[in-house]
């Protein structure tokens, strides 16, 4: 009888230890490519040392598929242990799904996370919830291509006039020198409300204002006259400077990098993220990157900060426990080095920076004046319906631009505000 | 008798793999998309979704986008379906012509290629061709001296500039239709018309189209279906713009089911279904009823 305890315990032993050593694959989709495959790669390296037989399965789509492939498997229970993106696109697929874990006792168990700010911490909060670990902040600069601005005789630009100029020389005194009028002034993006709006908030808030449409209190700000400049200036760029190739309108994120990437335009954004590839490839470090246009002498222009970037853990992760834990090791410094040497960003002010490119540098230690995001979606629901409507109207008034751009304004603005009255009233 | 339930189990028989086929990847899915298309977004993919009756069609329906999106669809459709239709026609004609000499191979491959090259790389290259700043398209108008064409970048010319994309793309199937259909036709009777006098516009509208009618209405029905469904080209060209100019049914959806409204998203491609449906059935009965 003792013997066949013994024999017992011992095959129990066995199996325990054979759990305890199984080998677990996590799975995390992204959007960042290559690099952000090799981010998770190296950081899993490293998570592994203390977490034998674990690896990870990085899946990187494209921003614009991301979003639907995220919400159906979340939603048909095949979802990843793990997802990573911009903070509004997870706001997006928590709203879709109804399953995004709350990681508030998740960063809790963080040691030592005092450089999250409490507006990092906001930007990671929805509804109550901690939908995301914010382990990136998204720097937005303002990029030109340097041998352009050496062959106009122009430097970077600081006011919109500097701009201006500047992107019409990029447009007529042929830059690239091929002999071609094929080069533009800045490349953007217009195909659809967020293409659109994103790129207006980058020049809204890199001029040192605050809110794009609407202000935590529900108040529309597009016809306020700071705003209404900076509006009309940027509608301008489309519809009577044509300072952007005529097909901008047909843009998404792929057709503006080609523009970037083809040497077509002069202007352009830079994310903290394109700096490796463009100081390598494609650009071969042919830009410079600073502040947003400044409008106004009394507001100092900035780099837009767009957020944070983290990880999110799905309910039904398959592998829950340990997706929290490597969310977690996220934060941690090594795995943060990690992700400043691959991505070029990261929340923690404790890195070492020697090793990073000297653009990547600006943007790790940013001697430039930083503005945030609002993020509306965090506290206006239906934010996104909002600017839906906005996107149509500034869409239909560059198709066809109006005589007077600030009675437009003014008119948009007064609809705006019956929409959002509209929206609010309606039930959740 | 015996005999033919024999020939009546062989052909079940073969018909059986192609109908399991149809059920399990045309009907089932189908199937599915309505009771999706019933279902609220947030559940419609879950195990237990919540059904909401007809909530999501009553959205749409409420919609000015859709409603302008639909009826985008249908005058391109009509635009469509007669351009390429009439085209084919014509080329058919032509090529069955004897003003083609020795080219006429040549030109059944010109019309013919683009059917089998992939859409996908087609319509990169036209929205190249179109470009405002480097196409080739207003590179050769300027060299004429003619006006430019603002092609997908306005959009007044956007869904112009798509038919005529989809026009390159298509034709060529709607012509190898009416070349086998004219290949059927008996000579003699346009002998005999010409020599009964007839001038060519008689012998081709009292003896020729009489006898392309089975090809008209294959091609009529086939390019309903066909661009009433236009999407390809939209995701590739013009993603719906500009301002809104090809934003039709098929990618009005799309849009929806891509920002996780999958309930008006399948909405929207259930109503589109059932014009499909209906319109191509009706097409078939008005060419029945004009057949009899």
């Amino acid at each position: 009888m003792g013997g066949t305890t013994i024999r017992l315990l011992l095959a129990v032993g066995m199996l325990l230890l054979g759990g305890g050593a199984r080998a677990q694959q996590l799975s995390i989709w992204h959007d960042l490519g290559d690099n952000g495959t090799k981010w998770f790669n190296e950081a899993m390296e490293d998570f592994a040392r203390t977490h034998p037989g674990v690896s990870i399965k990085p899946v990187s789509y494209p921003t614009d598929q991301w979003f639907g492939r995220v919400t159906a498997a979340i939603n048909t229970d095949t979802a990843p242990d793990l997802i990573y993106n911009n903070y509004e696109r997870v706001i997006r697929i928590a709203t879709q799904t109804g399953k995004i874990m709350d990681l508030k006792a998740a960063l809790a168990g963080v040691p030592d996370h005092g450089y999250l700010s409490d507006d990092d911490l906001r930007v990671a909060t929805y509804r109550g919830s901690m939908i995301i670990l914010p382990i990136q902040r998204v720097q937005m600069a303002f990029g030109a291509r340097k041998s352009w601005m050496a062959k106009v005789g122009e430097g970077f630009p600081v006011t919109w006039e500097d701009t201006k100029r500047t992107a019409r020389k990029f447009q007529d005194n042929d830059p690239d020198g091929n002999g071609k009028p094929d080069t533009f002034g800045f490349a953007l993006q217009a195909s659809n409300a967020r293409s659109l709006i994103h790129m207006l908030d980058l020049f809204v808030f890199g001029s040192g204002l605050k809110h794009t449409v609407i202000d935590p209190d529900g108040k529309i700000v597009i016809d306020e006259p700071r705003h209404a400049q900076v509006l009309e200036a940027f509608l301008r760029i489309f519809a009577n400077d044509k300072l952007v190739p005529p097909d901008t309108v047909n843009y998404a994120f792929n057709e503006m990098y080609q523009v970037i990437e083809g040497g077509r335009a002069g202007f352009f954004r830079v994310g903290d993220w394109n700096v490796n590839k463009w100081t390598k490839q494609a650009i071969e470090g042919d830009f410079v990157a600073g502040p947003w246009p400044k409008f106004f002498p009394d507001l100092p222009n900035a780099v837009v900060i767009g957020g944070m970037r983290g990880v999110a853990v799905p309910e039904n992760s398959p592998n829950k426990a340990l997706a929290v834990q490597f969310a977690q090791f996220l934060l941690s410094k090594p795995a943060q080095q990690i992700s400043l040497n691959t991505v070029g960003s990261a929340v923690r002010k404790d890195l070492d920076t020697s090793a990073l490119v000297e653009q990547s540098k600006r943007f790790a230690n940013p001697e430039w004046n930083l503005v945030a995001y609002d993020f509306p979606e965090s506290i206006h629901p239906w934010y996104s319906q909002l600017e839906e409507a906005y996107y149509r109207k500034l869409m239909a008034a560059i198709a066809s631009p109006p005589a007077d751009w600030q009675a437009f304004i003014k008119q948009t603005a007064e609809e705006m505000r019956a929409t959002a009255k509209t929206l609010a009233a309606k039930p959740n | 008798m015996t005999l033919l339930r024999h020939q009546d189990r062989v052909f079940y028989l073969f018909a059986a793999p192609f109908a399991a086929l149809t059920l399990v990847f045309g009907l089932w899915p189908i199937l599915l998309s309505i009771k999706v298309s019933l279902s609220e977004s947030t559940t419609a993919l879950a195990r237990a979704p919540r059904f909401v009756g007809w909530e999501n069609y009553a959205t749409i329906l409420a919609d000015p986008l859709f409603a302008a999106s639909l009826a985008r669809t249908l005058i391109y459709t009509a635009l469509a379906v007669a351009v390429n239709v009439g085209f084919a026609l014509a080329y058919a004609l032509l090529l069955n012509s004897d003003v083609i000499g020795r080219g006429r191979t040549f030109f059944k491959l010109a019309v013919f290629l683009p059917v089998v090259t992939p859409d996908l790389a087609g319509y990169v290259v036209w929205r190249w061709l179109y470009d405002q700043s480097f196409g080739a398209l207003n590179a050769g108008l300027a060299l004429l001296h003619l006006p430019g064409f603002g092609g997908i970048a306005s959009p007044a010319t956007a869904m112009l500039a798509v038919l005529i994309a989809e026009l390159w793309h298509h034709a060529g199937f709607y012509v190898v239709i009416f070349l086998a259909n004219l290949a059927l036709c008996d000579k003699a009777l346009a002998e005999a018309a010409a020599i009964d006098g007839a001038s060519a516009w008689q012998r081709l509208r009292y003896v020729i189209l009489p006898q392309l009618r089975p090809a008209i209405l294959i091609n009529l029905i086939y390019a309903l279906i066909q661009f009433l469904k236009t999407f390809t080209v939209v995701v590739v060209m013009t993603k719906g713009g500009p301002n809104g100019a090809t934003n039709f049914v098929s990618y009005f959806a799309y849009r929806l089911f891509d920002q996780g409204e999958y309930g008006q998203a399948t909405a929207a491609g259930t109503i589109l279904f059932a014009i499909v449906i209906g319109i191509s059935a009706l097409a078939y009965g008005l060419a029945k009823r004009g057949q009899a």
